[in-house]
């Protein structure tokens, strides 16, 4: 991980819970993970600058926010001041103004000096060219989405806020926007806070990983150690459970219908995919349709069988999480009743059965 | 079809409306602003103090304008360095109309900026906009139709204007006699069919401004 550009050490209070913060977060993409009212966008409003905290310093690589440490020489910067991106679920679009213009919004605002993303890059890279001169009413969430993030990005900001990006999205275009988002960071290496409920997008994207739980910072690591850590396990919700693998297409098997992909150690078997051979692609297992058996099964209809060592459980609400490495990680949720008449722990050899059509592919 | 007398009373009367607005519309938009989209202290009497000439009979809110424009007035010693002289000037008239009306183009502003969602607005900061530019390029445009409306309000209001006119304007025919001010002669002198071709314009007037009134709000709702 590298340097801290993100110091928040500050607090806000409101009539029904009070935000606490002590955090350094490192360059990269981190997710700030937590359940609703946990204060995930209160910590992102108190960056942009749209909430004023009480008291305390956020710091932006060698710029204050914002303090009030010391009374003679307290900061709050305006939210126009701040160099800080902020793309919203709904996306905010301007309705009055076409895609082109919405880009162009933030870019026109700085001083030519301050530009170091060019607006044509960004439209090449969120695949937004056909949209230019649609208006924001006509767009789809996906494309909405795409849009609001070039525009965010357009105006060159330091660090880019992502408030639940892809909450109002459907699955395919969930994909879609993972990996786009995953290309603007790798060619600007802009660092990226990214907040959400779902435990998978943060697992699939990031680097670091902040647990809100009642404006209390529960746990500041990597996502997988993060997943592991005692106190973050009660927040999960095993409903919303799932695996996200990226890699690529194999082939197709016309007879069956089915698209064969390969991932980090292993290959599946999914609904077919109208992509071609070598094409990336990434898919979403719910962690309740994954079975897990002591013994290597026999006569099965499922065609995906991966072997796998299991490297960790924990119980999660009523479920049992297992944690089971087959070149790539996979969780598989079971009754505490099949954990134990299994006899599971970890270094444990297990099969993994997965249904074709259980598999979910995300774009 | 008018006379020439007719015709200048006509023109007289659009340009004291059309004045009047234009001075009222800085005002109003900043006051409509400032009501929907600040937490600013002293909203409460901000809000009554805009709605007074709504309320108050135009006849005192004429003497308020009196008593700033008068010789003692806090305006008198800007009028003497300008070498000018407002009261019973076209000028007050178009002052008066402009504040007369004010109280029902701030209503409709209000409303209708208090409809563009704060977030985008918030957005818009985020993208390096100053709170003015804010207000130019996203609450106004969005806001549009409902301003244009309230304008448009405010200068029908002030084509009627007749009470705050008479107190800081008089009746001088020519300069300061408006439509509803030779309406009010003509009947006196017993100049009734004057009287009535003047209460037709008004009517063809007021008309259309209500027909292009239901229009931007027709679409502003949609």
């Amino acid at each position: 991980m590298g340097e801290p550009y993100l110091e928040l050490h500050f607090r806000k209070s409101y009539p029904d819970f009070n935000l606490e913060l002590d955090a350094s977060f490192t360059a990269g993409i981190t997710a700030v993970f937590g359940p609703s009212g946990s204060g995930k966008s209160t910590t992102l409003n108190c960056i942009a600058g749209t909430a004023r905290p009480d008291s305390g310093v956020l710091q932006l690589w060698d710029r204050t926010l914002f303090s009030n440490e010391n009374r003679f020489l307290s900061v709050n910067r305006p939210p126009e001041k701040r160099r800080v991106g902020y793309v919203h679920q709904d996306g905010l679009l301007f309705p009055h103004l076409r895609v082109r213009e919405n880009i162009l919004f933030g870019y026109n605002h700085m001083p030519k000096h301050r530009r170091y993303l060019q607006p044509n890059d960004l439209v090449r890279i969120l695949e937004v060219e056909p949209l230019l001169h649609r208006m924001p009413a006509t767009l789809s969430g996906g494309e909405r989405q795409r849009v609001a993030l070039a525009r965010a990005l357009a105006a060159s900001p330091e660090v880019l806020l992502l408030d639940e990006p892809l909450a109002s999205l459907d699955l395919p275009s969930r994909g879609r926007i993972l990996r786009r988002l995953r290309a603007v960071h790798k060619e600007t290496g802009i660092p990226m806070v990214y907040v959400s409920h779902a435990l998978s997008e943060v697992t699939a994207i990031a680097e670091q990983a902040l647990v809100l739980d009642k404006g209390r910072q529960v746990a500041l690591d990597t996502p997988r150690r993060v997943l592991h850590d005692a106190p973050v396990l009660p927040l999960l919700e095993p409903a919303h459970m799932e695996t996200l693998l990226e890699g690529r297409v194999v082939g197709h098997h016309p007879g069956s219908g089915l698209t064969e992909a390969a991932f980090a150690g292993f290959t599946l078997w999914l609904p077919a995919v109208d992509r071609g051979e070598g094409e990336e692609i990434a898919v979403s297992v719910p962690a309740s349709d994954v079975l897990v058996a002591a013994e290597p099964p026999h006569g099965l209809s499922a065609r995906n069988v991966l072997r796998a060592t299991v490297s960790a459980l924990d119980r999660v609400g009523d479920s049992v999480l297992v944690s089971a490495d087959a070149g790539a990680t996979v969780l598989a949720a079971l009754s505490p009743e099949a954990a134990s008449s299994l006899e599971l722990r970890p270094g444990a050899e297990v099969s993994l059965v997965l249904k074709s059509t259980s598999i979910i592919v995300l774009g | 079809m008018p006379t020439p007398e007719e015709y200048s009373v006509l023109f007289l009367s659009l340009r004291v409306a059309l004045v009047g607005t234009l001075l009222g519309l800085p005002v109003g938009l900043t006051v409509a602003w400032a009501l929907a989209k600040t937490s600013m202290r002293g909203k409460v009497l901000l809000d009554t103090l805009v709605s007074f000439p709504l309320v108050l009979p135009p006849v005192v809110t004429g003497y308020a304008l009196l008593l700033l424009l008068g010789r003692n007035g806090p305006l008198a010693g800007l009028q003497r360095s300008l070498d000018v002289e407002l009261l019973f000037t076209w000028f007050a008239a178009a002052m008066a109309a402009g504040l007369v009306a004010l109280p029902l183009m701030v209503r409709s502003m209000e409303v209708a900026m208090a409809g563009v969602d704060s977030r985008v607005e918030m957005a818009a900061r985020t993208l390096g906009a100053s709170r003015w530019k804010v207000f130019t390029g996203v609450t106004v445009p969005l806001a549009f139709r409902g301003i244009a409306a309230g304008t448009l309000l405010a200068f029908a209001r002030g084509l009627g204007e007749f009470g705050a006119t008479i107190i800081v304007a008089g009746n001088i025919p020519g300069s300061t006699q408006t439509l509803p001010l030779a309406i009010y002669t003509n009947l006196q002198t017993g100049n009734d069919d004057a009287a009535v071709r003047f209460i037709v314009f008004s009517l063809v007037l007021a008309l259309a401004a209500l027909l292009v009134h239901r229009w931007l709000i027709k679409k502003a709702v949609a």
